[in-house]
């Protein structure tokens, strides 16, 4: 091999690797070309293809739709003082959109406001399938020292912001618990019932009971809406742009009077029980309430476990309105119904006479009148009177179950009276038929003696007392009641004869003025009523009254209206276990009657209603302009 | 070779489309960081770093690439005695220990080390490479590159240590490695990937998965790629105009000044402004091909065609991510992603392609 040789074929080996290179370096070429055309297609198909899709995406980034909530109605009594208001409040919440240090800042909360870790924790994982923007609620109407704590410390809570929301108000509390009810979040249930269409969303408050859930739609009012332009955090960046305005609630006006519904409250006091007060000539609801009341300004946050747990599981049911949904038999004050069908039908004379020694053997068994040495004898005005059992067991036995019923259901006892208020309960009527259905087993002709003293299953509610009273207040025209101050729906005449229930209301005025209702008396206001006692079951036979544990003791009841002579206002008074309803029933009523007759009664020593309710009178603002719309001529001074 | 022939000779078109391309960077990052509180000053500081660049530039521009080549193991010696004082002492950033603080600026030596890897490699290549790459080149140069990977990887920031990979690959390519043994190393890579994805953080592996399935954990790894989509998308053919692109500005778009710059430039100046991106990097790009075949010898060849596939992978990387199309690894895009070491280390390989061209013609 010469050095030539050499020399070539060190040219050759290096020509070709230049070549060789060469094509590398042509392959590395295409490959650039090839991946810049090919990113260059990626940006054709994301920015022209499919760029308007993106931009619309881009556009949901940024803008974000905020809801607008309405503020709900006020609800007002006659005289135009609130029940129940919306007022704006601050809520804390943490963002949970861009949430970073959750930790640290959960702990932090606990060492600045002393809301526990653990629970606000808990509480956020909860919130874990919800969507990010709906921010976690830390606690709910903060005080404006609350708001500085935090924002003074802003660096140590990058999440949590202020929120303002609308929070409802009860300025009576209690007093109306029952009646005007409170609203909280919609339920899974109500929102899945309206359909995906409805108006309602999550988050959205509702009435849930009272008044606030029979009238919602209207309290409710319609959310609007706006746009909002956030950053990535959910931080609003720049205007807002309204969509749609919300729609405010409309107020509503009730034909309730707080100051009777207080002295009502007051008046049961610590005892378990319930009254409604109604105009008798409308059906206006005056007062309606039930003890033991709550207070529905807990309910209007989100309650916490405890109170609410307190108060579902409180034995005595605070929860539960009495006034409506509990049914109690009707005891004495049923005997009105006994002597409107005994005359009605002709049974009997009012004039004929019986004879009352103490009891009465019937079916072969003894009824015991509730006086042990007898009234002697009674027409059918003083047995009213004086509540002689052993004329009504007559007077029972011989109208038949039937008729009975049949005059009760004319009064509309035992079937709901279609009130607005939701859970109204109808109570029992029984008859044989009731009973075939209800049990399988013949009405026993004893069952009929027991009802004529309106003992046994029969059981009404207080509102249908009231309405039944009403309807003998006015001569037979019986009222539809009602809580909405602009509707007006008209009594029922009812097919009567006018001198039955003449009859009837002199016998219920003497019962105040001289028999079992004395305690109702109201100087010069004639009052009429009926008192009544509804058995409880005893199991602790043979003992005084006065010394039965208390709930062996019989329910109270006192129906009645006033004026006698021109009914302004008729009553449904009951008192669970207590006792006589002359005694404990009655007084309860009078103290709401002399609130509503204040005005119209002498000075005298004033009681504590009285002089709760002239202070008062003393606050209301407005009470001449409000009472002249009213509808309710209570200024003008019986004759 | 002197001054003026230097001058006569010098490859200005290459300064200036890098210098375009870092001022498109220069005003991406003004808008997206311009209104954004704490970070007004962001876009003079990267002006500051591209002078500061360009000097850098202009060093490297005026010793002849032989100088650079013979001092080139010294050189990347001391990139690797650097990254391991970075582990030692380095400021950590995100979980990444990578950032070696000097006064009150902060450097990354694994930039660096990417421009001493590509010296050291074409200068390997050159010096001891006659007769193609067999198994003892294939290892010597793996030590090269595979040194800096592994400190890069124990700060441990995968996406860096990643970028080195088409640097290495590049060059057993341009060695003339026989098919079979690059068959062989693709093999062995594949065979060691179950291990590396073992040795993979939870976070990472997601972040392959999302690619594969992009709607996977919208909220989390997938909220990134699928916000860079909508922000490129969103700019259609014209774009929503200078400092109007909501997705960056407003923040739903994270690193939107680093790794997704390009997405807010998609988005304010549209797919008109990303084909004008590429379009640049085209340009750039082919200058290393053209400096590479005019070069006077094979180091120019060598080193040319290095610093074009350290440039090229990284685009190829991270557009690759803007568009979702790649796994969300933090490679920033050459020139136009914030960060002062990438733009000069980047500046510095320009530097070489215009080294290498300007002096194309032997003495």
């Amino acid at each position: 091999m010469t050095l030539m040789d050499y020399r070539e074929r060190w040219e050759l080996k290096e020509y070709r690797y230049s070549q060789r290179l060469r094509r590398r370096i042509l392959v590395l070429h295409a490959a650039l070309l090839a991946l810049l055309v090919g990113y260059g297609l990626g940006f054709y198909y994301l920015q022209v293809v499919r760029g308007d899709e993106y931009a619309l995406l881009a556009e949901n980034n940024r803008l974000r739709r905020v809801p607008l909530p309405p503020m709900r109605g006020t609800i007002f009594d006659r005289n135009g003082e609130v029940l129940a208001s919306t007022r704006p409040s601050m809520n804390l919440v943490l963002r949970r959109e861009g949430l970073r240090e959750a930790d640290a800042q959960l702990r932090r909360l606990e060492g600045v406001l002393g809301v526990p870790y653990a629970t606000l924790r808990a509480r956020l994982d909860r919130m874990r399938d919800r969507p990010p923007f709906e921010p976690l609620v830390i606690r709910e109407d903060v005080s404006l020292w609350e708001v500085a704590k935090i924002e003074s410390r802003r660096e140590w809570f990058p999440s949590v912001e202020v929120e303002q929301v609308p929070l409802r108000s009860y300025p009576a509390g209690p007093a109306v618990a029952h009646v005007i009810g409170y609203v909280g979040e919609v339920s899974e249930a109500q929102l899945a019932t309206q359909g995906p269409e409805g108006p309602l969303q999550p988050g959205d408050l509702v009435g849930k009971t009272g008044i606030e859930r029979a009238l919602d739609e209207r309290l409710r009012g319609q959310r609007g809406w706006k746009l909002v332009t956030v950053n990535s955090l959910g931080r609003q960046f720049g205007e807002a742009r309204i969509g749609q305005e919300p729609v405010n609630g409309a107020p509503l006006r009730t034909t309730l009077d707080v100051r009777l519904q207080r002295a009502l409250v007051e008046a049961l006091g610590e005892e378990a029980g319930a009254g409604v007060f109604m105009d008798p000539r409308t059906g206006g609801i005056l007062a309606l309430a039930s003890t033991p009341a709550f207070d529905p300004n807990l309910f209007a946050s989100p309650v916490t476990p405890d109170s609410w747990r307190s108060l579902v599981e409180d034995p005595r049911r605070p929860l539960h309105d009495r006034a409506i949904a509990s049914f109690y038999a009707p005891g004495s004050t049923f005997k009105v119904i006994l002597s409107v069908a005994g005359v009605e039908t002709g049974t009997i004379s009012p004039a004929a006479v019986r004879y009352c020694s103490g009891s009465i053997v019937l079916y072969g068994r003894p009824f015991l009148c509730w006086k042990k040495g007898g009234h002697g004898a009674v027409d059918l005005e003083r047995a009213l009177v004086h509540s002689c059992n052993v004329y009504f067991y007559q007077l029972g036995k011989a109208l038949g179950i039937e008729a009975i019923a049949r005059y009760a259901d004319l009064f509309n006892l035992g079937r709901p009276t279609g009130v607005e208020l939701p859970g109204e309960s109808g109570g029992v009527l029984p008859g044989p038929e009731w009973k075939r259905k209800r049990t399988g087993e013949p009405w026993y002709a004893g069952e009929t003696i027991s009802v004529s003293i309106g003992q046994g299953v029969l059981a009404v509610t207080p509102l249908q007392m009231a309405t039944m009273i009403s309807a003998v207040a006015t001569g037979g025209f019986l009222p539809r009641p009602h809580v909405c101050a602009d509707v007006a729906p008209a009594p029922v005449k009812l097919p009567l004869a006018d001198d039955t229930l003449g009859l009837v209301r002199r016998a219920l005025q003497q019962v105040v003025e001289a028999g079992t209702g004395r305690r109702a008396a109201l100087g010069p206001i004639p009052v009429a009523g009926k008192t009544g006692t509804a058995q409880v079951f005893k199991r602790s036979a043979g003992i005084d009254a006065d010394e039965l544990p208390k709930h062996e003791r019989d329910h109270a009841w006192f129906v009645g209206y006033a004026p006698a002579d021109r009914p302004e206002i008729a009553f449904a008074v009951v008192v669970e276990h207590g006792g006589h309803g002359g005694t404990a029933a009655a007084p309860i009523a009078r103290r709401v009657l002399e609130v509503f007759f204040a005005d119209r009664l002498p000075e005298r020593e004033p009681s504590p209603a009285l002089i709760a309710a002239a202070a008062f009178a003393r606050s209301d603002p407005a009470p001449a302009a409000e009472r002249r719309g009213g509808g309710h001529e209570r200024a003008a001074p019986s004759p | 070779m002197n001054g003026p022939r230097l001058l006569r000779s010098l490859d200005l078109t290459t300064v200036v489309v890098a210098l375009l391309l870092a001022a498109i960077g220069v005003l991406a990052i003004a808008s997206a960081t311009m209104d954004q509180e704490g970070r007004e000053n962001l876009w003079w500081w990267q002006v500051i770093w591209l002078a500061l660049a360009l000097l850098a530039c202009l060093v490297v521009v005026t010793v002849d690439y032989h100088g650079w080549a013979a001092f080139a193991l010294v050189l990347h010696g001391l990139a690797l005695v650097l990254l391991i004082v970075v582990l030692l002492a380095g400021r950590e950033v995100g979980g990444n220990r990578s950032w070696l603080a000097v006064g009150s600026v902060s450097v990354q030596p694994s930039e660096l080390a990417k421009w001493t890897t590509c010296l050291a490699l074409a200068t390997y290549l050159a010096r001891r490479v006659r007769a193609g790459i067999g198994l003892r080149e294939a290892v010597e140069m793996g030590l090269i590159a595979g040194l800096p990977v592994g400190l890069v990887a124990m700060q441990p920031d995968m996406g860096t240590a990643l970028t080195f990979v088409p640097i290495y690959l590049a060059a057993l390519f341009l060695g003339g490695v026989r098919w079979k043994l690059l068959v062989a190393v693709l093999i062995l890579g594949v065979l060691l990937a179950p291990i590396g994805w073992a040795h993979l953080k939870d976070y990472q592996k997601e972040r392959i998965l999302t690619v594969l399935d992009p709607e996977r954990d919208p909220a989390g790894v997938g909220y990134q790629v699928r916000q860079s989509k909508i922000a490129v998308g969103s700019g259609r053919i014209a774009g929503k105009g200078f400092g109007n692109g909501t997705q960056s500005r407003l923040n739903f778009l994270p690193a939107h000044d680093t790794d997704f710059i390009l997405a807010v430039i998609a988005e304010e100046f549209g797919f008109v402004g990303a084909l004008a991106v590429l379009g640049l990097f085209y340009v750039l790009l082919f200058r290393c091909i053209l400096a590479a075949r005019s070069a006077q010898d094979r180091l120019g060849t060598y080193i040319s065609l290095l610093v074009l596939c350290w440039l090229g992978g990284q685009i190829a990387v991270n557009v690759g991510m803007v568009l979702g199309y790649l796994p969300t690894i933090g490679v920033p895009l050459p020139l136009l992603s914030r960060g002062g070491s990438a733009l000069l280390a980047t500046m510095c390989g320009v530097g070489l392609i215009v080294n290498v061209r300007s002096r194309r013609f032997v003495n």
